[in-house]
């Protein structure tokens, strides 16, 4: 047997295999009746004292450090010379030769380049909000989903576990480029999931337009700005550019334009977008275009798989872009 | 049965019965990789409950960032590898011909003497090159995230994945 027999004898392998006897019988005795539960309800309960008191000294505003990183940027009125604290509704601002990096709580950190105006809005421990009036910041945050937000004049920036670099300017048209993890840009009822290696660009009223990796090629780029911001007219012209131009690399940016395009046209990106990654088993044709959620969050759980996979292994491996398996 | 979203919002909420319709929707993925991962059909069904009793702690947590499949997976990659770190007992192999029944009892199992083959040879295969192989070429994982989630370095997870595709084909040569 060779080494492509046997990647097609593995291939062939099931996914499932139904245990030879009903657990459930004793997974439902041991969920029922655990023993931790009974025995040790006084240190949980302590525990739990102790947490409610440490939420409650949290909901309290409290103050993030600061520290120049070049320059004297500004709190409020002051000038920072070496390190302060921001406290919640100061602003910080630098000048075109001032940076400064802040502390998000004890999450993560941001940097604020020169010519930005950041304030802080929420500093609890179940919220860290920020607003950027204008400029540019660099974002590293560890720590569960949805616990870092950065406001901008356009939309939000919600933090998904990630490092990102956000710029705006004071009417709302920015980018934002992910560099790893994944995060989510939200105005009004739009929203756009941006993994690492891939960026957005955003605009006042309209907000995030389809993200797209950063070594996608120009004219496919081109042809989604056309179709994000320019008048509906040239829609369809520049929908058949970006289905002609996509490669698997791009699929990330297909299952977003599948869910901006009319309804008329869902299936024609639907099944280019099937031909490139092809959709994870349970996923149907019809979910998909209907746009119901639990297809398109399994597709996007693949797509985003396949891309992480490639981003990782970049320079070190070849990868199957439309699978996301490894290159023999 | 209701869809599984609505499923795991239940369950979320400490209703045992759409747990149970969980259990009964993900059972035969999960067992299939507890099975394949211990090479062992004792230690499948334990880790199989493991996870389960596992997941019903954690499943608050599960905030719907990725599909609730995917997730399940992780955990029970998860709940297998901890084990076996912890009790380190897996040194003996004892392989799925002990319970050749298992496999044969599955409709999607019962194919080509081949697929049987390969599986008692992959439970056959030494600990680390069968973790290594069932993580990367049936799951799909990478070597950075193997490395991770075994606790060995990136080269070790590429020479025991060379060894074990190695050993599998001359096991299924003879």
């Amino acid at each position: 047997m060779n080494e492509q027999e046997l990647h097609e004898a593995v291939s062939r392998l099931p996914k499932s295999i139904e245990p030879p006897r009903d657990l459930w019988p004793d997974i439902s005795a041991r969920i029922k009746v655990r023993p931790w539960r009974r025995w040790y309800w006084v240190p949980l309960a302590a525990a739990a004292v102790f947490v409610l008191v440490m939420i409650g000294r949290s909901i309290k505003p409290t103050a993030w450090d600061v520290t120049a990183l070049a320059g004297r940027p500004l709190i409020g009125t002051h000038r920072l010379a070496a390190s302060g604290r921001l406290r919640v509704g100061d602003w910080l601002q630098t000048d075109d030769s001032s940076r400064a990096l802040v502390a998000v709580g004890r999450i993560g950190q941001v940097e604020v380049q020169p010519d930005t105006r950041v304030q802080l809005v929420v500093a609890r421990a179940d919220e860290h909000r920020l607003a950027l009036a204008h400029g540019t910041i660099a974002a590293k945050v560890d720590a569960v989903p949805r616990l870092f937000f950065v406001e901008t004049p356009a939309g939000t920036a919600i933090d998904l576990g990630c490092a990102y670099t956000l710029a705006t300017d004071s009417l709302g048209k920015g980018v934002l480029h992910v560099t790893a993890g994944e995060v989510e840009f939200q105005t009004g009822l739009r929203s756009a999931r941006v993994p690492l290696g891939a960026l957005i660009q955003i605009r006042p009223t309209t907000g995030p337009g389809i993200p797209y990796v950063d070594d996608a090629p120009a004219p496919f780029v081109r042809a989604l700005m056309t179709f994000d911001y320019e008048p509906r007219g040239t829609r369809a012209r520049a929908i058949r550019t970006v289905l002609a131009l996509a490669r698997p690399q791009d699929a990330l940016s297909l299952w977003h334009l599948l869910q901006r395009v009319d309804p008329s046209l869902r299936g024609l990106v639907y099944d280019r977008l099937a031909t490139l990654v092809p959709p994870p088993p349970g996923v149907t044709r019809l979910g998909a275009i209907a746009l119901h959620l639990p297809d398109l969050d399994e597709y996007w759980t693949t797509i985003q798989r396949i891309h992480f996979r490639m981003m990782v292994l970049r320079g070190v491996r070849d990868v199957d872009p439309r699978t996301g398996k490894a290159v023999h | 049965m209701p869809p599984p979203d609505d499923l795991v919002a239940r369950a979320q909420a400490g209703d045992q019965t759409a747990f149970r319709d969980l259990y009964r929707q993900h059972a035969g993925r999960v067992y299939a990789l507890c099975l394949r991962l211990t090479g062992d059909a004792r230690d499948a069904d334990e880790r199989t409950q493991d996870v389960f009793v596992r997941l019903w702690d954690k499943l608050r947590s599960f905030r719907g960032d990725s599909a609730f499949s995917s997730w399940l997976h992780r955990l029970a990659v998860n709940v297998v590898l901890n084990e076996r770190r912890t009790t380190g007992r897996r040194e003996r192999r004892v392989t799925l011909a002990e319970d050749p029944a298992v496999l044969e009892k599955n409709p999607g199992t019962s194919l080509e003497g081949l697929s049987i083959d390969l599986e008692r040879a992959i439970a056959d295969l030494p600990n680390g090159a069968r973790e290594v192989f069932v993580l990367y070429d049936i799951e799909g994982y990478g070597h950075g995230e193997i490395a991770e989630l075994v606790g060995i370095a990136e080269g070790t997870s590429k020479a025991q994945l060379f060894r074990a595709r190695r050993l599998l084909r001359e096991k299924l040569e003879r």
